[in-house]
């Protein structure tokens, strides 16, 4: 009997160590150098990303971003409106979990950061960005898609990437006109999406779209990003439905597995088609998967690799890094940037007057745009938009709208499916 | 504890009670038909049923070493899952570095894995045995963490995969199913026989069931426990070794990749009943199925939940596990 109340508890503390949530308290930092700017005369700029644990890989890369767009900014002679002051990085590592990025913004506001870039998990940044809040620091999301962040109405958190109702929204709409324009309108999808607020959010914002532009969405298939091992089930539910484009939201891992299931399962659907998914538009994913990833499509936020600007950046990454640079580097990037201009403009390292730049600035990005960075009064990046990205022959191709298109899309993206 | 033939004694007596397997095989059955009644799809069911054990397979030979070092040595093994991911990109870097077949991996990551497994008892768990639950608990975890981030320092965060020569899909019932997950499954099924036959007709395996069964009195017979103990946790480290092996084909090579077994993995092993090999093999399938046939039961929830009814159930019925004696 003993050993099942061991196992238990056993079984209790991994949900505890996986799972649990921040709530430790953290007071106001009382003695930040005021003016935010050092004695040794740089600016510090605090970047919050999971250098360590499940999403490290993205965590590493952002953090790489920060640091690049630091440099540029410092080789370029620093903040020349603050007598070329020279910004330093802070680098942090929230190991993904709420309470320690919170724990980590705090330490960071303390050591005198003016402004907070990160921080990928909406959890993280829901914690950080109150601890931002709290301490009068500007934070700016580069990832991070639940909507509920920015509905808290806090003033000081500012976000680049879209939202998940934009992704939803534009996701549907790119279907329909690529689709519409292959003479093979989309009639019928089914959504297979991780069961977390991102693919949920997803699923409605695409949903609600979707409807009004004609097509009929079902069924909707929830699975565990964290835990699911196969995808084969769902799949062969996808197939028994019938339908004509498979909208897949979820991340990085079960991605791959989508991908596996389709070429195992055939579903025999006109396109697979990622919205905001983690796998689909990384150059990983078509060397991992082979040829069972060709054709997949993925509507998501996407640095813009038709700019001369983000070509060189992309060049910088791979030969400092040795590393293809992915789409959330570029978003700390861009973030690091938003930041610098703000001191720039307001010519004052002072959290709160960097806050109001950032709030009224106007800053041109390498991201996949209708235009420069420039915030609503809810903080949310105006002209963020998601693209649509397609793997073409092992690579990723941007393929619409036009205005971003390096290929012309292949659709249907599928091959018709193999009698068994 | 009772005074007749304690739970701890699992692994001394004969693998499976048939009557409960045939009871446990009579509420798959009818989740299975009322599945097929939620879905109205004969092929959607029979995927999931193929799946489910497929899946189930992998479950129990994950859980399989973990349930052995939990029946004979007491201690929950947290590095399992870490020493899983070792044995994961152990057969990457194999495959990746010499070209060659992720099966030939196989009999290196688990002979390397069992000299680690005695290696960190003798070394680390030695000093704790007999101590209280918290301090293994606490070594093994940290073990997790140190050999997590080493993957992370060594191989970076980027995710790898191993890729099976000739893998296909194989159609069965209706259904389809990878040819590395079935080659997988029958890993399973061939590690399970193994173990069992070393439990049950060697002298090794007589002495673990005897140290298992009563410390003390295996001592006043001349087994040298400490002896035992370290084959006992390298046995279930190479266990380890070969299941990372098998499943390098079917997952994305993280350093967290070992960790998401974890949970599952103690489900099965109290499903099965601690240090019950076979039963741990059996709970995995029941679990897999659990897992696939109650994503059909319950549309839009978490295909988790319904493992973890299953296993509130069981535990709330029978408390010592489905494959377990009472106590």
């Amino acid at each position: 009997m003993r050993k099942t109340w061991i196992a238990a508890v056993a079984c209790a503390l991994s949900f505890g160590l996986a799972a649990c949530g921040g709530s430790a308290p953290s007071g106001a930092a009382g003695n930040a150098p005021a003016g935010g700017v050092s004695p040794e005369g740089t600016i510090k700029i605090g970047s919050l990303h999971p250098l360590s644990g499940a999403a490290a890989a993205d965590g590493q890369q952002m953090d790489n971003g920060a640091k690049l767009a630091v440099e540029a900014i410092n080789n370029a002679g620093g903040i020349a409106a603050l007598g070329g002051a020279k910004l330093e990085l802070l680098s942090a590592d929230t190991q993904g979990k709420p309470e320690v990025g919170q724990s980590e913004a705090q330490r960071l506001v303390q050591e005198g950061a003016v402004g907070l870039v990160g921080t990928y998990q909406s959890a993280v940044t829901a914690n950080v960005s109150s601890v931002a809040e709290r301490n009068k620091v500007p934070l700016v999301i580069d990832v991070s898609s639940a909507d509920s962040i920015l509905a808290q109405g806090y003033k000081y958190t500012f976000r680049v990437q879209p939202s998940s109702t934009v992704l939803g929204t534009r996701a549907a709409q790119y279907l329909s006109e690529v689709s519409t324009a292959a003479n093979t309108p989309a009639k019928t999808v089914a959504v297979l999406h991780e069961q977390g607020p991102f693919g949920t959010a997803i699923r409605d914002s695409f949903t609600a779209e979707a409807q009004k532009l004609g097509m009929t969405v079902g069924p909707a298939i929830a699975y565990d990003a964290a835990s699911v091992p196969d995808l084969t089930t769902q799949m062969t539910q996808v197939k028994a439905a019938g339908v004509d484009v498979l909208v897949v939201a979820g991340y990085y891992r079960d991605g791959v597995l989508a991908a596996q299931a389709v070429q195992t399962v055939q579903p025999g659907v006109d396109a697979v088609y990622g919205v905001a998914n983690g796998a689909f538009d990384l150059a990983q994913f078509p060397a991992e998967v082979g040829q069972a990833g060709e054709g997949f499509f993925d509507a998501n936020y996407h640095a813009d690799m038709t700019k001369p600007a983000m070509q060189d950046l992309a060049n910088l990454y791979e030969e400092r890094y040795g590393d293809t640079i992915r789409t959330g580097a570029v978003l700390s990037y861009d973030s690091v940037n938003v930041i610098a201009q703000a001191l720039q403009k307001a010519a004052s390292a002072d959290p709160t007057a960097v806050r109001d730049a950032i709030a009224g600035g106007s800053v041109d990005t390498l991201l996949a745009s209708s235009g420069p960075i420039a915030f609503d009064e809810k903080g949310e990046n105006k002209n963020a938009i998601p693209i649509l990205m397609q793997v073409q022959g092992g690579t990723i191709r941007q393929v619409h709208p036009d205005s971003f298109a390096e290929a012309a899309p292949v659709y249907p993206g599928q091959p018709a499916p193999v009698s068994r | 504890m009772t005074t007749t033939a304690p739970a701890d004694a699992a692994a001394t007596r004969p693998p499976l009670p048939w009557g409960r397997v045939a009871w446990v095989l009579g509420v798959i059955v009818v989740a299975i038909v009322l599945a097929y009644v939620q879905s109205g799809s004969g092929i959607v069911v029979s995927q999931a049923v193929v799946t489910g054990i497929l899946v189930g397979g992998v479950y129990g030979l994950v859980a399989m070493g973990l349930t052995l070092i939990f029946g004979v040595l007491d201690i929950v093994n947290f590095a399992h899952g870490a020493f899983l991911a070792l044995a994961l990109f152990a057969t990457y870097w194999l495959v990746a570095s010499t070209g060659m077949h992720p099966y030939v991996a196989l009999g290196i990551c688990t002979v390397v894995m069992f000299v680690l497994g005695a290696l960190v008892q003798r070394g680390i768990l030695a000093g704790a045995m007999g101590r209280p639950l918290e301090n293994q608990l606490l070594i093994t975890l940290g073990l997790a963490m140190i050999i997590e981030n080493a993957l992370l320092l060594l191989f970076g965060a980027d995710p790898r995969s191993v890729a099976l020569p000739g893998d296909r899909g194989v159609p069965i019932l209706g259904a389809v199913a990878d040819l590395s997950r079935i080659l997988a499954f029958a890993g399973a099924i061939v590690l399970a026989g193994l173990l069992f036959l070393l439990l049950q007709r060697t002298r090794l395996g007589t002495a673990i069931r005897a140290v298992a069964a009563d410390q003390a009195g295996a001592e006043l017979v001349g087994i040298d426990t400490r002896r035992i103990y370290m084959l006992t946790f390298a046995i279930g480290t190479a266990c380890a070794g070969a299941a990372g092996a098998l499943v390098a084909p079917l997952v994305t090579i993280e350093p967290t990749t070992g960790a998401q077994f974890n949970i599952i993995a103690f489900v099965v092993v109290v499903l099965g009943g601690m240090g019950n090999v076979v039963g741990a093999l059996l709970s995995g399938l029941v679990i897999g199925l659990a897992e696939q046939v109650g994503g059909l039961l319950l549309p839009g929830q978490s295909p988790l939940l319904s493992v973890f009814i299953v296993f509130v159930l069981v535990l709330f019925l029978r408390p010592q596990g489905l494959f377990g004696r009472s106590g």
